[in-house]
């Protein structure tokens, strides 16, 4: 229980400092973008051919752009502390309402590959693990490299020609219900599915050989029942481990796939943002996406706790 | 219940490992194999549980109760496993799942090889753990038990299917002798409820500590064989007679060899020392003075502080408070610790030629200076040439004394150098060291949970551990 309350209270700085330095980044960064933030914003107000310098500078004036940085960042994060996340500089409207949807469509994105990630991986990662060298091990680990190695905007790519080959229908946007997350989450899922295999492969392995499973048969357990009492177990806890790392992965993954497969979440949002100048809305996603890593980890740790005791100590 | 072997066999490509052995095990029997590391004696113990590595050649006759089958099949074992023999494993610690609860360890024996039901087997377990004095032990993971709970827990889990027969492989190897007496009270217990037990062991004390017969192997060969109020107080082989007086209580004591050689100056001193571990104290107020040439033993229970006591006063750690001051002027290369395990201080990959020539290197010595002390340690030199796996614990013990010796200590911290050898090599180990310390005027800091080999060999002994409850 002691342990429990340490490891939320970790988690909990750890999320207040994640987002003081994000907003701290993204604020430099949206700074450092090349052209003038005013300009790039007029244009996306009023679209490219009907911009002038008087537009422009209008815009300056409305949205305080003329007063020193070190105001501006002040201004952002007094307000951020208060739980206001700001208007978007474009559209004018909150940007917590704009955020709102977009978080939704990313958490199904995510929820649904880490979902295939989890099912495909472990599966495939004991089955390997079960025969160490044999086919299954030989041929799994293959495809985990393969899948591990080639990015998911080439999974994603080849999926979608696929896709468009044999059912001459390209999937993107969220027109079809759960169809059309089935590809962007397959992307997302199964490099995420690869490692895992890999790792719960090597869990398998390691509790097979290890002195309680031989132990195990030495007190008259057959292998299925020591295998059944004694693995799974001991196998999640790399994997769980692992996963915790691997979030960022996931994370980083959403915002390139959300592009690839015009899936209205959070990562599009992000990239719209980036080149539009809209400083308010990246510092909203990006906070967004760096808290969601937080919560993801705080999940982990107390997976991890509730699956190996020695950490409860 | 009865176990029987009958003209056991097992080959390697080229060397014959264990050659002739029969035995039989009978109901209220206890059978020990006595024997170095390499005399086959473990291989036996594979042999009537069907482990041996498949690329040896087994042959002979393995009979339980009215099971009979060929050595050679050794799948045709496992039907005993933990219905006829219970196997203890070596260290209980790692043998137990770290991610399940005692009480069900024990339950899955009651379970799944005597076929009741969850309710009872819970019930049975807690019985047996309740019966080893364990009932609080019963929904701990193994990282909350003592080594001495681990040791019962996992007991109570090898016998749980019921298996008449124990069989247990160096069941106290790097106890100390508390923890000894009481695996030793566990396996008579077995044998006291109508089992019976084979155990194997390179240790005289436990040997005669559980009676019965006693087997005594040689290069996979028994050399001799009887009762053990016989074969262990009047042996005839020569081998045996060697192995029973190099048991440490037969060793000649120090005060008797030890009155010729006067200790010279202080080269350590320690004062007012105490010494902390996650938070508790060890030990506290501790004054120690090692002269030069003397040996001092340092005993007390797993986890008292003996080793944390060398590091602090080789300066490698400081104290929680006290001081700790070297003699002035001489070489902190001069202070030197000797390992408990020499293959872990060796380069796998480098000859043990290299190794020590780095080592003369280091400290500006002509390498027959380690020629010299090879040959007075008694190493032969052919084995330079080899890799740290390629010689035995002895001998690589010996060459890791003379690349300390090398540095010229003054003082030297031995951390159980000798733990992990055979009586015999043990024996030739300790005398030869303290052989060399002596001379060499070397004060000598002797760590070791072997209470009586510390009574023979030191002239003076400090015991740790009082201050823990």
């Amino acid at each position: 229980m002691g342990r429990l309350v340490a490891i939320l209270g970790q988690r909990l700085v750890q999320a207040v400092t994640v987002a003081f330095v994000v907003s701290l980044l993204c604020f430099a960064l949206a700074q450092l973008l090349p052209g003038d933030q005013a300009l790039q914003i007029a244009q996306r107000r009023y679209g490219d051919d009907r911009v002038t310098t008087a537009a422009a500078e209008a815009v300056r004036a409305e949205l305080g752009l003329e007063r020193p940085l070190a105001l501006q960042l002040i201004d952002w994060m007094g307000r951020t502390v208060s739980g206001d996340l700001g208007r978007s500089l474009v559209s004018g409207a909150p940007v917590w309402e704009e955020i709102r949807d977009q978080l939704g469509a990313t958490l199904a994105l995510a929820g649904a590959a880490l979902g295939l990630a989890l099912l495909l991986g472990p599966v495939f990662g004991a089955l390997a693990g079960l025969r160490p060298g044999g086919l299954a091990d030989r041929a799994g680990m293959a495809a985990a490299a393969a899948f591990r190695a080639v990015p998911n905007f080439v999974v994603g790519l080849l999926l979608m020609v696929g896709c468009t080959v044999l059912f001459g229908w390209l999937p993107v946007g969220d027109s079809r219900g759960w169809l059309s997350l089935l590809l962007p989450a397959l992307t997302l899922g199964l490099g995420l599915a690869a490692t895992s295999a890999r790792i719960a492969r090597d869990g398998v392995v390691a509790a097979l050989r290890s002195p309680f499973f031989a132990f195990a048969r030495m007190k008259g357990l057959s292998r299925a029942e020591a295998i059944l009492r004694h693995v799974p177990r001991n196998a999640a806890v790399p994997l769980i481990a692992y996963l915790a790392v691997s979030f960022a992965f996931l994370i980083e993954g959403v915002v390139v796939v959300e592009e690839i497969f015009a899936w209205p979440g959070i990562g599009h949002a992000l990239t719209h943002a980036i080149e539009g100048r809209d400083v308010p809305m990246i510092q909203g996603t990006a906070l967004m996406l760096s808290l969601l890593l937080v919560l993801l980890n705080a999940l982990t740790d107390l997976a991890l706790l509730l699956v190996d005791p020695r950490r409860r100590a | 219940m009865t176990l029987t072997i009958e003209n056991l066999r097992i080959a390697a490509a080229g060397a014959v490992l264990v050659r002739d052995v029969s035995l039989t095990l009978e109901p209220y029997r206890t059978v020990t194999i006595l024997g170095e590391t390499g005399s086959g004696k473990t291989l036996v113990a594979e042999a009537a549980m069907g482990t041996v590595a498949p690329e040896l050649a087994v042959s002979g006759r393995i009979a339980d109760g009215g099971e009979i089958s060929d050595a050679a099949d050794q799948g045709a074992r496992r039907g005993a496993w933990g219905r006829r023999i219970a196997m203890l494993p070596q260290e209980p610690w790692v043998s137990l799942d770290p991610t399940m609860r005692s009480l069900a360890q024990v339950a899955e024996g009651h379970r799944f090889v005597r076929g009741l039901g969850p309710g009872p087997a819970r019930r049975q377990a807690r019985a047996d753990l309740a019966s080893l004095n364990l009932a609080a032990g019963d929904d701990r993971y193994p990282h909350q038990l003592s080594g001495g709970m681990a040791q019962r827990v996992a007991f109570a889990s090898a016998r749980a299917g019921g298996a008449p027969i124990t069989l247990a492989d160096e069941p106290t190897k790097g106890l100390d002798a508390t923890m000894r007496d009481a695996v030793v009270a566990l396996l008579r217990k077995a044998v006291e409820e109508g089992g019976s037990l084979l155990c194997i062991t390179h240790d005289i004390a436990v040997a005669k500590a559980l009676g019965g017969e006693i087997i005594v192997m040689l290069k996979g060969e028994i050399v001799e064989r009887g009762d053990a109020d016989t074969v262990l107080v009047a042996p005839s082989h020569p081998y045996t007679r060697r192995l029973v007086a190099a048991a440490p209580e037969n060793w000649p004591t120090a005060t008797a060899t030890a009155t010729a050689s006067v200790p010279g100056d202080v080269v350590l001193e320690g004062t007012e020392l105490a010494v902390s571990r996650n938070g508790r104290r060890l030990f506290s107020d501790l004054d120690l003075a090692v002269r030069a040439g003397e040996w001092i033993g340092v005993t007390g229970p797993s986890g008292c502080g003996k080793t944390t006591l060398g590091n602090v006063l080789l300066g490698l750690m400081p104290p929680a408070s006290g001081r700790v001051r070297r003699r002035a002027g001489v070489a902190s290369t001069r202070f030197q610790k000797l390992y408990q395990d020499p293959v872990a201080t060796f380069s796998r990959h480098v000859s043990l030629r290299t190794a020590l020539a780095e080592t003369t290197a280091r400290h500006r010595v002509s390498f027959d200076d380690v020629m010299t002390l090879l040959e007075r340690l008694r190493v032969p030199v052919a084995l330079l040439d080899r890799r740290p796996d390629q010689v035995s614990g002895g001998e690589l013990q010996r060459v890791s004394l003379a690349r300390v010796l090398v540095a010229k200590p003054i003082f030297l911290f031995a951390d159980e150098p000798t733990s992990r050898l055979d009586p015999i090599t043990q024996q030739e180990t300790m005398d030869v060291m303290r052989e060399v310390t002596r001379e060499r005027g070397c004060g000598t800091l002797l760590v070791t949970h072997d209470r009586t080999m510390a009574e023979r060999i030191t002239e003076r002994r400090i015991t740790l551990g009082s201050d823990l409850a």
